[in-house]
This record gives structure tokens, sequence and C-alpha cells, in this order.
């Protein structure tokens, strides 16, 4: 199975999962996962009620673009949803790190309106990172539970899709769910 | 922690989990056996599990929102560039866009900004793009860009023109405009499509919301942000993939889409011409001609494709009995507006009208009550039929159109570069660039070699339908002129040279040997010569032509400036600087006067600051040079190649000057602007990276020098092979920077090879030659072979003061050389003659602290001494100290 080839885990590692990729792809794909991202954000924004993305649409949105598209991204739609989740993930981080370096050097090209808004963006900005780092400590820890979140949050992927990814039953997909969660959570509070 | 414990916490955490609140802390004390810490441990997961309310539990969209979101009608950080954001005006994937004025001017502009740029090159390179497809498209219904740059975090931008209006169905709905009033409108709006496909630019989403009518009445074409994909070009397989990704529906308004977008096809001009027709229909019945609201995109894509759209006379009909103000039109003329309006949308793309000008035709010929072109077999789709029919002189550039459109129609975006490329050189006259379009909307399919190739391939079909035109020797002519000046550009001399000969013969059938046209093929003939590096006849050729056209035309003609200009031209390359510079200053009237036409002008002033430059006047050539800027930003857009030309033309001012900073400066921003232009291994750029590499050189960077140098020699041979200068130009500098690491061997070589070229090219006089000695010459020097090094210099001082002047700077370097191979012979009365020289040269014109004045010191003080001159020598010694405490 194609996931077996996947080094598991650390956020640090830039988006090398297969060696042949084309770096063109790649690129493709984070201009495009942005653009979606984009428009997934604009629509929570203006509290579109018809907006029903959701990570798991978003991804499959980015999948059908890049399907149709020049040499594959990836081996299977599964493969590519594991990549896609890989590129969300090093997208936000990414961005919250700059957004978090413009504020220090005072060149923010972007500022929010309101008080709450600001504390609420740079507050999730914190947890992004956080919750980047925590990942990496979990994939030391437990690399198929850090590859899980990373493809269930990030990538949308759910239970049985997860599964199958992982190899492993449903059911240990919810167990680990759950404790790493609980885990995470706790790591996200102690850096604040 | 570790694995092992992490392991034993979940355990815990899970068996702990299911069992009720209460009973938890027990459990977890028995289990835990008095490891305080363990029992912590899982405890905090179980409170976490508990309130799910982590980062983990919200929605990605929310994450998102705050991460790459947030809202940004906040004040922006800097202002950008001159202008003052006076606030958001619109947000898409790529960006923002803001209104903003120009205190100095007052006047309102739209900024667009690509946010997140760091993001991923092929989003700057979309972006870049836009903006590049907007600059030539300078025509007063398409709103222009004025101006483009990015902010200190790398945030690019450009400026445009902002406009305040009305989409253009509202428009003509409150308005309540007559049909003639509507189809009047409808034609200012194709002919901003047709200027845009003039421009080889297809815009891919005409709809009424991107064309607004101001309340002057005038129309203007918004947005093109999905024509922008067309020049996108960083490789042939990414340009699929984004022509397949980008064109589907989803970016599209599915209304106004075309069949082949729909389904994802190539696109060409008649894309253009199905959404103008859509268009039409709306304004001609007030409806869109189906009905897509309620469909998924899959069934909206299958309507497109297959279903057709109720006749616009019948669709009318039923609005009118909507209660859609009547308007009263007998049976015949609805026929023609049904025939004008599902020709223009019909969905085989070749039975489209071939262009947005015959669709304008028609539109016209109905508003003049004649009969349609359309009406006589559908649209003339095939060439042959479309020749055969048409015996009636019409001009030649709309029958090229009809033939080229009609063999193949697809506008195959990777041709962009080549296409953009031959479009900047062959723009020069309307013909020209009209003809040059045509030919790259002919297209092919098949995956072909290098895109100039393809070019080519185009080029030589053109040829061959030049050739069928036995029935128009005029137009043919004309044809072969065109095509010869085109093949000219290209470096393609052999079918440039046949083909202006074949218009000059035609031409001299058709009038006589003495006649306007004639005269016109004679000067294309005669700069062909020079760039073949046969001066005298380029010279005689062109003088010629000039004769003739001043006979036969007005004196303030366009194609008499544009004769003298090229006379001027080739005096230049002859190294007649003199004279060239009266000749091109009469240019320079000629096309300054009113009705002069200002693309010639700006390339006229041009030769004339590289004359001032050769004659060693760098500060009329850098005044002349500023101006040319300023004139070419205006003409072509920040983007252009002329603009790299021009940058490089004040960059090498400043070398001269010894201000490299200055020059590296200019060199960079023209090299960016011409790999952006026209890609990275091509010949152009590789020019450009010769440029800065030159300047690297001079700044001690010989590293960075040599790896651009060697690049771009190999992809110069690659395109003009072994002889050629460009190639030598290449040379001259990995020769210097070979001297500069003390290679003499390497830098001998290069340098004879330079040597070589430039005899072959150029022939005996011209001062490059001279150029090639005189570097030869400091091979000698180095190697302390001293008769050679005098035989070499000596001729390379003969070259430089016949083909440039006495008094030139290269003409005084070469002689301060010169003298220091003399003193090497202790030869003290002839060195005392060339440094003395040399050095009187150099001190009139250049920085006192120059290097070569202070070979030049060095040297007359140990001339003096060796001439048993003590008070002299001591001179130059003092001046020599002096300078080098500078």
């Amino acid at each position: 199975m194609a996931s077996q080839n996947f080094s598991a885990g650390s956020g640090s590692e830039r988006l090398a999962i297969d060696g042949h990729q084309d770096r063109h792809a790649l690129d493709q794909l984070f201009s495009i996962t942005y653009e979606e991202l984009r428009r997934l954000a604009s629509t929570v924004r203006r509290g579109d009620p018809s907006a029903t993305l959701n990570p798991t649409a978003l991804v499959n949105e980015v999948w059908l673009k890049l399907s149709h598209s020049g040499p594959p991204v990836a081996s299977s739609q599964l493969h590519f949803k594991r990549i896609a989740a890989r590129a969300m993930r090093q997208l936000l981080v990414e961005a919250a790190r700059r957004r978090g370096a413009n504020k220090r050097g005072g060149v923010a090209a972007y500022t929010p309106v309101t008080l709450d808004e600001t504390i609420m963006a740079a507050a999730t900005q914190q947890d992004v990172l956080a919750l980047d780092r925590a990942l990496e400590e979990l994939a030391r820890l437990h690399p198929r539970q850090a590859l899980m979140v990373e493809s269930r949050f990030f990538g949308g992927l759910d239970i049985p899709e997860t599964a199958a990814l992982l190899d492993i039953s449903e059911a240990t997909v919810l167990r680990d769910w759950r404790a790493a969660k609980a885990w995470l959570a706790r790591e996200l509070k102690r850096e604040h | 922690m570790d694995r092992a414990h992490w392991d034993l916490i979940q355990e815990l955490f899970h068996r702990a989990a299911d069992l009720p609140r209460d009973q938890q802390i027990s459990f977890l004390q028995a289990a835990c056996n008095n490891d305080e810490s363990l029992l912590n441990d899982v405890f905090a997961l179980l409170e976490e599990d508990s309130q799910q309310n982590s980062l983990l539990d919200r929605n990605l969209a929310q994450v998102a929102q705050h991460v790459v979101g947030g809202s940004f009608s906040g004040s922006p950080p800097e202002a950008f560039g001159p202008y003052r954001i006076k606030r958001i005006i619109g947000e898409g994937g790529m960006g923002l866009v803001y209104l903003a004025e120009r205190e100095d001017l007052g006047t309102e502009v739209a900024i667009k900004i690509l946010r997140d740029a760091w993001l991923s090159p092929s989003r700057r390179e979309r972006f870049a793009s836009e903006q590049r497809t907007l600059a030539p498209l300078n025509h007063p219904f398409i709103a222009r860009l004025y101006d483009a740059d990015s902010l200190s975090d790398g945030t690019p931008w450009f400026a445009m023109e902002y406009v305040e209006g009305v989409p253009l169905t509202e428009y003509c709905k409150a308005h309540n405009l007559s049909i003639s009033d509507r189809l009047k409108l409808f034609c200012s709006v194709c002919e901003a499509v047709k200027f845009a496909h003039s421009h080889a630019v297809i815009h891919r989403d005409l709809k009424p919301s991107n064309i607004l009518v101001k309340s002057d009445g005038t129309v203007r074409l918004l947005d093109f942000g999905i024509a922008r994909q067309l020049e996108t070009l960083s490789g042939p397989t990414s340009q699929a993939n984004l022509d397949h990704t980008m064109t589907g529906l989803r970016l599209m308004t599915p209304a106004y889409a075309s069949p082949e977008q729909a389904k994802g096809a190539r696109v060409g001009i008649q894309t253009d011409v199905y959404s103008l027709g859509v268009i039409l229909y709306e304004l001609l019945t007030d409806r869109l001609p189906f009905d897509l609201s309620n469909l998924t995109p899959a069934e909206a894509v299958s309507v497109i494709e297959t279903q057709d759209p109720a006749k616009p006379s019948l669709s009318a009909r039923s609005a009118l009995s909507d209660g859609v103000q009547a308007r009263v039109f007998d049976s015949p003329e609805w026929a023609d507006l049904d025939v004008l309006c599902l020709t223009a949308m019909h969905k085989d793309m070749s039975r489209r009208y071939a262009s947005v000008e015959a669709l304008t035709r028609d539109v016209n010929h109905f508003l003049d009550d004649e009969p349609l072109e359309a009406h006589a077999d559908t649209v003339r789709y095939r060439v042959g039929k479309f020749v055969r029919r048409n015996r009636q002189p019409v001009i030649a550039a709309s029958i090229v159109l009809a033939a080229i459109v009609g063999l193949t129609i697809f506008f195959t975006a990777r041709l962009a570069i080549a296409r953009n490329a031959a479009l900047a050189e062959a723009a020069r006259t309307q013909r020209i660039q009209r003809f040059t379009l045509n030919l790259f909307q002919g297209g092919d399919e098949a995956a072909g070699p290098a895109d100039d190739l393809k070019v080519v391939a185009l080029l030589d079909r053109g040829v061959q339908e030049a050739k069928a035109l036995d029935a128009d020797p005029e137009m043919q002519a004309q044809l072969y002129q065109t095509l010869g000046s085109v093949y000219h550009k290209m470096g393609k001399f052999e079918q440039a040279d046949s083909l202006l000969h074949l218009a000059l013969e035609r031409h001299k059938q058709l009038h006589g040997p003495d006649h306007a046209d004639v005269a016109e093929d004679l000067v294309a003939i005669g700069l062909l010569r020079s760039d073949q590096a046969e001066l005298e006849e380029s010279e005689r050729l062109v003088r010629q032509g000039l004769e003739m056209s001043k006979k036969h035309l007005p004196a303030n003609h366009p194609t008499v400036a544009r004769a003298t200009s090229a006379l001027g031209l080739v005096l230049e390359n002859r190294g007649n600087y003199e004279q060239a510079l009266q000749v091109l200053s009469e240019a320079a009237r000629l096309e300054s006067a009113p009705g002069g036409d200002a693309a010639d002008l700006a390339a006229t002033l041009t030769e004339l600051a590289n004359c001032h430059f050769y004659a060693g006047d760098y500060e009329a050539a850098d005044a002349l040079n500023r101006r040319v800027l300023e004139m070419d930003r205006q003409l072509y857009g920040p983007g252009h190649p002329h603009i790299a030309d021009d940058l490089i033309n004040l960059g090498a001012i400043q070398s001269q000057w010894e201000h490299y900073k200055e020059a590296e400066v200019f060199n960079r921003q023209a090299l960016d602007i011409t790999q952006a232009w026209y890609g990275k291994d091509n010949p152009e750029t590789a020019s450009a990276a010769t440029i800065l590499g030159r300047t690297l050189i001079n700044l001690g960077r010989l590293d960075e020098a040599e790896s651009l140098l060697q690049q771009a020699l190999s992809v110069q041979e690659h395109f003009y092979g072994k002889v050629h200068p460009r190639v030598a130009s290449a040379l001259s500098d990995l020769g210097k920077v070979a001297l500069q690491r003390g290679k003499l061997e390497e830098a001998r070589a290069d340098f004879t090879r330079m040597e070589e070229i430039y005899r072959e090219v150029y022939g005996e006089k011209h001062y490059l030659i001279g150029v090639a000695l005189s570097n030869l010459g400091t091979v000698e020097l180095e190697e302390k072979q001293y008769p050679r090094a005098e035989t070499v210099l000596r001729e390379a001082v003969n070259k430089f003061t016949e083909a440039l002047s006495p008094t030139h700077f290269n003409t005084g370097v070469a002689r301060i050389k010169l003298g220091r191979a003399l003193l090497r012979q202790r030869r003290y009365s002839d060195a005392e003659a060339e440094s003395l020289a040399g050095y009187k040269v150099l001190s009139s014109q250049s920085n006192p602290s120059n290097l070569w004045l202070n070979y030049a010191r060095e040297d007359l003080a140990a001339i003096y001494s060796g001439l048993g001159q003590p008070d002299k020598a001591r001179q130059f010694q003092t001046e020599l100290t002096a300078s080098a405490k500078k």
C-alpha cells in the first residue's frame, strides 16, 4: 500500500513525500489548496448559510481539479488525500508563522477589523503553531497516531478512509484518535 | 516521555474513559499504584476528553479563516508607491483589490495585490502574467495598467484604471436603449476585444459584469484574470496543467461559457466570439440563451454542449409577452439578427465568425441595411472557398485572417513566448501586427519541437498561403514583404532574403521600378544586409529606398521617417556616428511632428543614444536613454523587452562611469524582465545574463559571473551556432574571468575565438575586432610576450581610431596598453608617445582614479625615469600616489 512509503510525522519535513514527485505538481497542489482554503475561509466569514464546505469537500475539490491535469501528483485518491493533508498542514503552519512574523516586523499587510477578531486570529495562529510542534512530538512517540491526526484534521479523511490509509481497523482509529486528541489538547494548553 | 510510557497512559486512559466520572479517580488511584505523575497525566487527558474544546474540535474552516483569512477592511500597511489606499473593493482567490488615490495627481486607481505571494511560484507567475497581459493593452475601452511594484515584504501589486460604471446589460435596460443603440455599444465592446486579440490575448471570461459602461456612455473591458493563463508559461507541462485546470467551468460564469470551455478543450479567439454572441443575445432579447440556474455543473455542461438556443427572435417575442418593452422590428430584420447571433454562438468553433472583426463587420452590415456575410454559407470557414469567392479587393489582412484562422483555429498557449517575442518585434506597423496575430491564431495541435520552431512552421505555412494568392499579386507582394521582415526579425536571414526579393519583383512588375512600395522593399532588404554585416550594400540600398520614398510620398509620411531612421541605423552600424547623428536627428524630428509614430520615435531616439554612447558622449546618451525609458513604459508597459533594452543601455552608461553597483541594479532589472518575457533558456535572456555577468566581473564577483556566462554561452551557441556576435560577446566576458583568474591560455583561446567571429561576421573594419585584439593584448602582456603584445595592440589602436575615433575611450585604453608593451621592451620614446596619448584621452573623460589612468601614470613615471627626466617621473609618481590614496 502506498502509504507505507510515507515517512510519517515530522512537520518540519517539507513536502518531499515521494522522491519522484514533480515539483510543479506540488506547487500547483499548494496553490489550489490555498485558494480553496481562502474560499472556505471567506464563506465562513460571510456566514453564508449555503457554505457546506468542510475539509473533506475541500480536499475532494482540490483532487478533482488536479486529477484532470498533467502528471499525477498521487497514485490514488487516498494517496492524494494524504499528500493534500500534509500540504494543508504546511500551508496553515507557514501562514500562521508569517502572519505572526508580520506583526512583529510591522510589515503586516492585513489587519483584522475588530479587537475580538484580532485576539481570536492571534490565538488560532498560536494554536496552529503549537499543534504543529505537538504533532512532531507525537510523531516521535507514535508515528501512526501523528499521521492519523494530520490526515483527519488537515485532510478531512473519514474513519473508514483513515483505517484504509493506515491499514488498521476502524475501532483502532477511534481509539487512537480519542487518545491522541486528548493528549494534543493538553499539549496545546501547556503552551499557553 | 517514551513510547512505552505513552502506551501505558493510553491503556489507562481508555479503561478509565468508559467508567462513570465518579469511579474514574478510584480506578486510577488503584491502577497507578501511587505513581502521582502517571495519575496526573492520565487524568489530564480525561479532562480534555470530556471538554472537547481544543483546536482539534474546531472546524478546519474556522481555523483557516483565522490563519489565511481574516478581515481585510482595516488599514493596509503602507501606501502602494505613490497611491494612498481608500478602501477595499474586491476580494478573490488570488488577492485583494483596493480603491486608491494617487495623491499628487488626484486620480483614482484600482490596486490589485497578490496575497501570500510566498506561497508558490505558480501563483506569483499567474499574478505577474495578468499584469503582463494587461501591459500592452493600451486601448480606450480597456481598463489599463498604470503601475506595478511590490511591497517591502514581497507582496506584488499593480495599479490599474478604476472604472466606475454599470454592467453592459443593466445599462441598456436602465436607459431603455433601442436595438441599434445596443448594437453600437456592442460594437465598441467588440473593438476592445479585437484589440486584445491583436495583442494575442484571449479574454476567456467575457460577460456583462466584466464590461462596464461609464456615465459618459463609453465601455470598459475589465478582468483579464483568466486571460492571463494563456500567458503563463513555465514549461510545456505546466502550461497544459494550468490550462486544463483553470479553463474549466469552475472559474467561468457558465452562462457565457463556450462549449469548448465547458468541455475543458482548447480555446481560441472564437471562444471570445462565442461569449460575445451570448452577450449579443442577451442585449437583443433581455434573456440568456440557456437557463442554467437550477442545474448542476454537469447538467449545465451538457446543455451548453448539446442544446441549441431558441432563436433570438422567438426569445424576444416571449420576453415581450412577459412585459418587456416592445421593439418594433419586422421579420427580415429579426431573421438577420438570428443569423448573426447564432453564427457567433455556433457550437462548432470553426463555423463561428472567424474573428471578432468578422462579427463586427456583420453587425455593421446589419446597421447599414446590407446583406450579411454570414448568410452566404453560414461562416466561410474554408479558406479555398473564401478566397475563390472573394475576388473583390478586400484588405490584405482580412483575407489572411480568414485564411489562416480557417486552417486551424486553436490558439496554442505553448506558443505564448515565441509569440510575444515575434509580436513585440513585428508590431511596428499595423499590418505586420495584424499579420502576426493571424499567424498565431493558426495553431498546431500536435506537440512539436521547441516553440520557436513552431513559429517558423507557422510562418512557413503563411508563405504557402501567400504563394497560393496568385490572383491578387498586390496582396501577395505585401505579404511577402511582411513575412520577409518577420523572418528577418527571427534571424532567419536566408528565408527573409528570398521573400523580400519576391516582394520586390512583384512590386516592380505591378508598379514599375520606381514606386513607394518598391522603396519599402529596398529599405527592408537594406536593413537585412546590415544584419548580415554587408554594410556597404546595406547603406546603398537604404539610401536608394529613402530617395525613392521621398520622391513619391509627402516629406512627413511615416514611411519616409522610417526609411530615414533606417539609414541612421545603417550609418551607426558602419561606425559613422557623426553622419548617423544627423540622419537620426532628422528622423526624430519627422517622428515628433504631429501624426508621427511614438513607437518609431522611441526606436529612433534609442539609436541616437547609442550613437552618442559609441562616440563617447555618455551624458547625452544617458539623458536620451532615460527619456526613451519613460516613453517605452508608456507605450509598452513595464514588463516589455523594450524596457529591458533601455535598462541595459542605462547600465552600460553607468559602467562607463565605473558606477558598477548602479549598473548591476539596471542589469538585474533587465534580466528579470527578459526572463519573465522570454523564459529561461532563451538567447535574449542569455544576452541579458551576459551583460549582468560583465558587471559582476567589474565588481570582482567572478564565480557568480562565470556561472552566468557559461550558461549564456551554451544557450547562444545552441541557438545561433558557433560563429555569431552573441557567442563572441559571451566569450569576451568569459575570457575576462579567465584573465582575472590568471588562466591565460583559456583567456587567449576565448579572445581569439572572439576575434575570429567578429572578423568573419563584420569584415575587417569593425571596432569590435579592436576590442578582441585589445583583450588579447592584455593576455600577451600578462605572459610577458611584449613584441606579440605590441603587434596586436597596434592593430587594436588602428581599428579603434578608424572605426571609433582617436579620442574614444577604447582608443585611449589600447594606447595605454601599447605604451606598456613598449616600455617593457625599454623603448622609452615610443612608449612615451602611446602612454601619454592614452593618458590624455582618458583624463579628459574619466574619473581621475580610473584604473587605466593609474596604469598610465605608473608607466609614465617609469618611462620618464628611463628617459632621464626625473621631474616628470616624479610628477606622475605623485599623481599616482594621490590617486591611489583615494
